[in-house]
């Protein structure tokens, strides 16, 4: 048989029943549409992760108070002690300071919920945080508990309607207090795009503010609205010499911090490297988790797929049988069927991965993100495409090298 | 005159163990091309059976059968094909017409089997079509056509590929006997063109019009 003449039938068979080949691909699109979709979410995830820690140099050392029961001293290290271990530590070259506050910021009639943190100038530096326009405020400043703000990329285009460099010199209101906006910072994320709104959550820089310390830690006295001491709201980064001495580093301020306070539990301190590690490596346990469900999801419509194919395979068995008896030969019969199944397939996952376009903004509405990629097409695509093959193909497999009575007479 | 079929001491049953039925139990049968030969027996004789096996639509369990000079024994799959193909204008008691192809697919299918263009198998399958008097409803699909029109594009699907052998398994069992004489009278012709017919029949009648009769009984030709 010609080529062409295969493909005339396969191109009959599926126009005369294109309700059966709707429901055959009905499995593959939604199949093909969850593995992108998981993919995207997944890739987001680790991508947020990346971003998140991307402002952290592998020098760097967080110390953060100790989560858990374990902790039961109130003991805390003060913002001085702190601040002077680089004096007495061999390997530690600064130490940046930071807290937290939640508020709204205003501009005008704008506002907006945000995460703002209080820093110092060593914080700034050993995260990273450039100005895009004007400057950062110095440790100066913060003793002078100068009411000055540096603002988010996000931020800004968010307060200022697009327009980020209109926002130096302007006045923003922060828990009811005016400050003046001295700088914007350089935009970090990469996976988002320029977002239009500001998450309240978001540990990314583009979506805070920054006040000094100073003036920020007498926001934070007192007990927080969930109880937790205010010292938990208080955490350091040092910045060891180099990269080799970040162990002996991470050894001497675990016993400066004992000395300090009597206890080295209160507080965890963690090199940047190993922190972006188990982030990513959490990130990519739910991406795997992910998949896990897509894969169920597609076994599922696969056996949706399977079953489709099981109601036409009588008609189908017949068919071949018929086309044995007038001398088909089994390769001109398979070449038919797996065309058709490919065709099948192939149309299923294309509509599926046109589908998984729409993705982004069907997720703007929640909190998940998606970040498309390649990675993720052809897995979905690949995936169900080779289901849909196998199922479409299997029957006709079996069926062709049937007795052309047997697959005549199949009931 | 060259033999086209011969068959010796055939044995075909189905089912195995308790259940097995012994079908057909040695039999031999000789036909020389051209000739037109009529199957008859009662209901449950073996003649489907024994035509299947001719038509290597079945497998036979032993015995030899030669056709037209190919001992089919053990021979590949690629051949069975080809004699199907070539040789085998089969006609079946249910028709066995493709439901989802027109009338003229049907009966352009065993042309384009054999690697023919589509133009030139569309002229071919149209002139058959045209001489069993269905030339205008080459379009209709099988369920737009009555029985006996079935029967015909079965019959022109058979005819088209010009095989020497022309197998019809009553083929007019199902139409009324204006019809069906109307069909025999088509074979006939047929084989004052050279063609060799083996068909089976219920009908005495139908029988006594072809030039050599063969009884199954039980499984066995009943000597003449
Ligand atoms: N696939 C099969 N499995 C089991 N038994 C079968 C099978 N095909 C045929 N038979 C049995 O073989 C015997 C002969 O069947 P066959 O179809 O050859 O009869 P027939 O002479 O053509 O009858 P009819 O005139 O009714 O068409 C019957 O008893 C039938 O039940
Ligand atoms: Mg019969």
């Amino acid at each position: 048989m010609r080529p062409v003449e295969i493909l005339r039938s396969v191109f009959l068979s599926v126009t005369s029943n294109k309700f059966r080949v709707f429901l055959t691909s009905l499995g593959i699109i939604i199949g093909t549409f969850t593995i992108i979709l998981v993919v995207g979410i997944g890739k987001a995830g680790e991508a947020q992760v990346a971003d998140q820690y991307s402002r952290l140099s592998v020098e760097s050392i967080t110390i953060a108070r100790a989560r858990g029961s374990g902790v039961t001293t109130t003991a805390v290290l003060s913002k001085d002690e702190a601040l002077a271990m680089p004096e007495s530590l061999q390997n530690v070259e600064s130490v940046g300071v930071s807290t937290r506050i939640s508020s709204e910021i205003a501009a005008g009639a704008i506002s907006t919920a945000v995460t703002i943190q209080g820093i110092n100038e060593a914080y700034a530096d050993i995260t990273h945080l450039e100005p895009l326009y004007g400057t950062l405020f110095t440790d100066e400043d913060s003793l002078m508990r100068s009411r000055y703000a540096v603002l988010g990329y996000n931020v800004a285009n968010y307060l200022f309607d697009g327009d980020i460099e209109a926002a130096i010199d302007q006045t923003v209101l922060i828990k009811g207090a005016s400050f003046t906006v001295v700088g914007v910072l350089d935009r970090i994320g990469g996976s988002g795009g320029i977002s239009t709104s500001v998450s309240a959550d978001s540990t990314s820089a583009d979506d805070m503010a920054f006040i000094p310390y100073d003036v920020a830690i007498k926001y934070t006295s007192g007990t927080t609205r969930s109880g937790v001491s205010s010292a938990a709201q208080v955490s350091f980064v040092a910045l060891a010499n180099d990269i080799d001495s970040v162990k002996p580093a991470i050894t001497e301020i675990q016993e400066y911090i004992e000395d300090t306070i009597g206890s080295a539990d209160v507080y965890s301190v963690t090199d940047a490297g190993s922190v972006l590690e188990s982030a990513q490596a959490t990130a990519r346990t739910m991406s795997a988790l992910l998949i896990a469900v897509a894969i169920i999801v597609l076994l599922v419509s696969g056996i949706g797929i399977m079953n489709v194919l099981m109601v036409a395979v009588q008609e189908r068995t017949r068919e071949i049988g018929i086309l044995k008896s007038i001398g088909a030969a089994r390769p001109v019969i398979l070449a038919e069927f797996l065309l058709e199944a490919t065709f099948i397939s192939a149309f299923g996952g294309l509509l599926g991965a046109g589908l998984s376009a729409i993705a982004p903004w069907a997720l703007s509405f929640t909190d998940i993100s998606f970040m498309p990629s390649v990675d993720g097409i052809l897995l979905g695509i690949g995936f169900s495409v080779i289901t849909g093959i196998i199922s479409g193909f299997y029957p006709a497999v079996k069926a062709s090298g049937l007795k052309p009575i047997d697959a005549l007479n199949y009931e | 005159m060259s033999t086209i079929i011969e068959m010796k001491d055939i044995y075909k049953s189905y089912g195995r163990g308790e259940g097995k039925v012994d079908v057909l139990k040695g039999v031999s049968l000789t036909v020389e091309a051209g000739e037109f030969v009529a199957i008859l027996g009662p209901s449950g004789s073996g003649k489907s059976t024994l035509m299947n096996l001719i038509g290597l639509i079945d497998t036979i369990d032993s015995g030899t059968y030669t056709i037209d000079g190919v001992d089919i024994h053990n021979q590949s799959d690629r051949l069975y094909a080809r004699i199907r193909n070539r040789k085998i204008g089969f006609i079946f008691q249910k028709f066995n017409l493709i439901a989802k192809y027109n009338a003229l697919r049907n009966v352009e299918l065993p042309l384009l089997i054999q690697g023919e263009s589509s133009h030139s198998a569309k002229t071919r399958a149209l002139a058959t079509l045209e001489r069993v008097g269905l030339g205008d409803r080459w379009q209709h699909r099988p369920n737009q056509l009555s029985g006996g029109q079935q029967q015909r594009v079965a019959i022109a699907r058979a005819l088209v590929g010009n095989c020497p052998l022309i197998l019809a398994d009553e083929p007019t069992g199902a139409l009324d006997s204006k019809t069906g004489q109307e069909i025999l009278k088509f074979f006939q012709d047929l084989n004052a063109e050279g063609k060799t017919i083996v068909m089976i029949t219920h009908d005495p009648h139908i029988a006594s019009q072809a030039k050599r009769i063969i009884r199954v009984e039980d499984g066995l030709i009943q000597p003449a």
